[in-house]
């Protein structure tokens, strides 16, 4: 049986760590806050984004002898070519403490990558939970991003977005697609994995009368589908940066609970203990005074 | 719908900057200077050249800056898509001056082409800027 002294000892050292967590707990509520957000700010223009693109690209599609479609990401839209190799932009967070995040996400990279047969991939990581996972699978990594700040997201969509391109057009790769966590709501993620390019754009219904594109339909294609991909990309790094803060938030809570559940079971048995003794001690005094 | 104003938004990633019924806007096109748009103009979608939209709500001209801008074009509405913009009070002259002598000097010791270059659209967004806070003395 504990001493007394033992279980005091304990509930310091698990009030410490409940203190720990429950801070943790805090710090992520805010910066979920901030990416929640940025999310939202952003939401309006990658929409409006997906409404254009998707409308110019149909348009595209209806028409006949096109002629100077060179770029590749236009190729990618309008004639994707049959998926040989893959690129992969596979997204987890660099800590650890924050429930199921990304053990979930690395079980889904695993049983897309079993689906895929005799593809080539090759991979972009973000965060250093992939990387480790990318590298411990000897698994061809291109780049790794690691410790990057919430600002610093629409640098990395811009890098990986342009290296795609050109990779197309290179005949290095067929297709990108990306494994992230969607964020639901702070309590609620589930890993994804998207087809980023060639993509189907869903587009609403035709309008009645057919665009102008100026100063022709292929420019106006070549400046505004690299930015498509590049807002797809970082709208889904930010949703991945809050679904990490919210999956923290949660697992945060639970242990905080946790402790709180421990410490009381810990005082309990502490308490009997006190009693114990204190009862002994009467029954001493009491047959003491008999004798 | 009334078919004497449309509406003007104008939308970065970062933020909605503007969203209001104007009677009429002009704007920088990548090839063929200002384009100038009306209510009901026919349906159009043009890459924008870095510079500023102008537009007036009522007799009031406003402007405002755009930089890596696409501008879908319908009988009542105008989505301008940028990376970033600016309206007139958010801009901060000092700073846009600063950045304009920076860019300025920036240009002078530049060593290869590239830098070159960069220096060029430095200077160019800060002129822009400057331009739109309506503090110049060249308007």
């Amino acid at each position: 049986m504990a001493s007394f002294q033992d279980i005091r000892r304990r509930i310091r050292s698990v009030k410490n760590t409940q203190q720990v967590t429950k801070a943790m707990k805090m710090i992520s509520a805010v910066k979920l806050r901030k990416s929640q957000e940025r999310l939202i700010a952003l939401r309006p223009f990658a929409q409006k984004m997906r409404e254009v693109s998707g409308a110019i690209v149909n348009r595209l599609k209806g028409a006949e002898n096109l002629s100077g479609l060179q770029h590749p990401l236009l190729q990618a839209f309008l004639f994707p070519r049959e998926e040989k190799s893959i690129h992969i932009l596979l997204v987890a967070s660099d800590k650890g403490l924050c429930g199921g995040y990304n053990a979930n996400l690395l079980k889904k990279a695993h049983q897309f990558l079993d689906t895929l047969g005799t593809k080539t991939t090759s991979f972009d990581v973000v965060g250093k939970r992939s990387a480790d996972w990318a590298r411990k699978r000897k698994l061809h990594l291109r780049e790794s991003y690691v410790q990057i700040p919430l600002q610093g997201l629409e640098r990395v969509a811009q890098d990986v977005s342009r290296y795609a391109a050109q990779a197309y057009q290179d005949g290095q790769i067929d297709g990108l697609y990306m494994i992230y966590n969607h964020f639901y709501s702070a309590v609620n993620q589930e890993p994804r994995v998207v087809k980023l390019f060639p993509m189907e754009i869903e587009t609403s219904t035709p309008k009645s009368v057919d665009p102008l594109l100026e100063p022709n339909p292929v420019v106006a294609l070549e400046t505004l589908l690299p930015k498509f991909v590049e807002t797809e990309i970082l709208s889904k790094l930010i949703e991945s940066s809050a679904s990490e803060h919210g999956a923290r938030m949660a697992a945060m809570d639970k242990s905080t609970n946790n402790a709180g559940e421990v410490i009381n079971k810990l005082t309990l048995t502490m308490n009997k203990i006190r009693q114990a003794s204190i009862t002994n001690q009467i029954i001493e005094i009491v047959s003491g005074a008999n004798a | 719908m009334s078919t004497t104003t449309l509406h003007l938004e104008v939308i970065t990633p970062q933020r909605t900057v503007l969203s209001a019924q104007v009677s009429d806007l002009q704007f920088p096109s990548l090839t063929k200077g200002y384009y100038g748009i009306l209510p009901t103009h026919t349906p159009l979608m043009t890459p924008l050249n870095d510079g500023i939209i102008f537009f007036s709500i009522g007799n009031q001209k406003k402007m405002v800056t755009v930089f890596g801008g696409f501008a879908e074009v319908g009988p009542e509405r105008v989505t301008i898509l940028a990376q970033e913009s600016e309206t007139q009070e958010q801009i901060d002259f000092n700073a846009a001056e600063l950045e304009y002598e920076q860019a300025l000097k920036l240009l002078k010791d530049s060593p290869n082409e590239d830098s070159v270059r960069t220096a060029q659209t430095l200077l160019d967004r800060a002129r822009i800027r400057m331009e739109c806070s309506g503090r110049t003395h060249s308007r």
